[in-house]
């Protein structure tokens, strides 16, 4: 009996230490994970965006979030957006499922607190009064050139093989893909994991919008010409005129599956596809609202 | 039992009388796994040298604390303990590091060659011995992963360190994970066969 007493104590102790000493270390490095993440985040969008630390973004590129949130109100659902207005502040947008505008409310956020999700969700709560219910949706990032609108970021998640796959999206001014950057993702190492590879996510590039509406994926084998476009390391041994040739040529093509991953590879094709279609679509009714309100927002 | 070597005899020790990878034959999964590259062996040697230090340390200070019908899950909550922290300070402080290390460090809760030492040695010596076997069992592993990987690489890929120095791949199965066997019985066979020939050297 003293022995079954002896043993529950000191493991207790042990595992008490080890908490004590994993929950200082949380502590002390969360807050340096969250900046770096965020940090990372920031250079990846803007070297989707064609800035690099040797090309820097001029002052007058800025970027402006949107956040969009469902709304439900007893059965009925509809959208809202939070956006930012030209005078600094915030305003919480409700537009019904059938692209009326309902509501705009002002958000009292400091604007630092902007970026965190505990903080806006209550700002907004508080803001929109009570019985309605707000559930984050996502974030989309409009990019303005001197006040002029000269491209998108939308970050997303959508299903792969086995868990969900990050990614940030580019897209400019007409819908067409910039450029597209995995975050996260858990697919096999060698198959599923090619997809982060220049070979595969470059073939997301420069596809216009009616292109992206219909997009599939294709199992047979990537030309070696376009292989060598998409690959940086090999489109340098290539003139500027043979490069924009070839990509023309595969403009409006399918995307080439990886060997061994067409799950994989569908996943991301059907997702970027989504996103794009749903963002355009969204995009047009939230534009058409904000004219005929009058709300001056600084994109 | 206090050990009567001196803190060099340790490290030395460990790196070739008791080399983890051609003389314990211990944590073979990851050593075939992971030592396909040069740089692999050594991310996954560094990382192994930090959790095997701070375990040993931790299990020789406690040591008489540690209740002995008990002891194996104190070491494998000691050795996860580290590995977490480990991983939390390298994702906050070296972003770039931990984008390639950070998915070995992860393993290493499992290695049988951190339990073993933590079992055979510093469970029964004291701090001071412990820090300098556990160096000297990184150091070890260290060595035998990137000399795995060194032939390895060489004779699956061609490069060293990721540059081109045949110009073409002599042996890809090498980089499979089943040749990888062969590979730490190859060159187990020659380490023995220089020790065989380096004592016939001291005897004559």
């Amino acid at each position: 009996m003293k022995n079954i007493l002896t043993i529950i104590f000191r493991l207790t102790v042990a595992c008490l230490l080890a908490g004590l000493v994993m929950g200082a270390a949380f502590i002390l490095t969360d807050k340096a994970k969250k900046h770096n993440l965020h940090v990372n985040e920031q250079k990846v969008m803007f070297s989707l965006l064609g800035y690099s630390a040797k090309k820097p973004a001029p002052e007058t590129v800025v970027l402006h979030e949107v956040y969009r949130y469902i709304v439900s109100e007893g059965e009925s659902l509809s959208m809202g957006y939070l956006l930012p207005l030209q005078d600094g502040s915030f305003s919480f947008v409700t537009i019904d499922l059938a692209g009326a505008f309902v509501a705009q409310n002002p958000v009292s956020i400091p604007a630092e607190k902007i970026t965190e999700e505990g903080e806006r969700s209550q700002a907004i709560a508080a803001s929109i009064g009570t019985g309605k219910t707000i559930r984050y949706a996502d974030q989309t990032i409009v990019v303005t050139n001197a006040g002029k609108r000269t491209a998108y970021l939308l970050p997303g998640k959508f299903p792969g093989f086995k868990t969900f796959i990050t990614t940030i999206l580019a897209l400019d001014r007409d819908f067409s893909i910039l450029g597209l950057e995995i975050m996260e993702h858990e697919e096999d190492p060698g198959l599923g994991g090619e997809i982060v590879q220049d070979y595969f996510k470059n073939q997301f590039k420069g596809k216009p919008l009616e292109t992206i509406k219909k997009l599939e994926v294709m199992k047979t084998p990537l030309p070696e010409e376009y292989l060598m476009v998409l690959e940086a390391s090999r489109r340098e041994r290539l003139d500027a005129e043979e490069v924009a040739r070839i990509q023309e040529q595969y403009k409006d093509s399918d995307i080439y599956a990886l060997t061994g991953a067409t799950i994989s590879s569908t996943s991301v094709t059907n997702g970027v596809k989504a996103m794009v279609k749903k963002f355009a679509y969204r995009l047009e009714i939230l534009d058409r609202v904000l004219a005929e309100q009058h709300i001056a927002v600084p994109f | 039992m206090a050990t009567d070597k001196t803190s060099f005899q340790l490290v030395v020790n460990g790196i070739l009388n008791e080399n983890p990878i051609f003389r314990l034959v211990l944590s073979m999964c990851p050593a075939v796994g992971i030592s396909t590259t040069v740089m692999n062996g050594f991310m996954l040697g560094i990382a192994v040298l930090f959790v095997q230090v701070f375990s040993s340390c931790t299990i020789a200070l406690f040591k008489n604390f540690i209740h002995p019908r008990i002891r194996i899950p104190t070491y494998t909550l000691t050795i996860a303990t580290w590995v977490t922290v480990i991983d939390m300070v390298l994702a906050a402080y070296l972003p770039e590091a931990y984008a390639k290390m950070g998915i070995f460090v992860k393993l290493i809760v499992a290695f049988a060659i951190i339990t073993m030492r933590l079992e055979m040695f510093a469970s029964k010596e004291s701090v001071n011995a412990s820090f300098w076997d556990g160096i000297g069992m990184g150091l070890g592993f260290m060595f035998g992963m990137m000399a795995l990987g060194f032939v390895r690489e060489l004779l699956g890929l061609g490069t060293i360190l990721g540059y081109d120095v045949l110009g073409f791949k002599p042996l890809l199965f090498f980089v499979l994970p089943f040749a990888g066997f062969f590979c730490v019985g190859l060159m187990m066979a020659f380490f023995n066969y220089i020790e065989i020939v380096y004592k016939r050297a001291k005897r004559a």
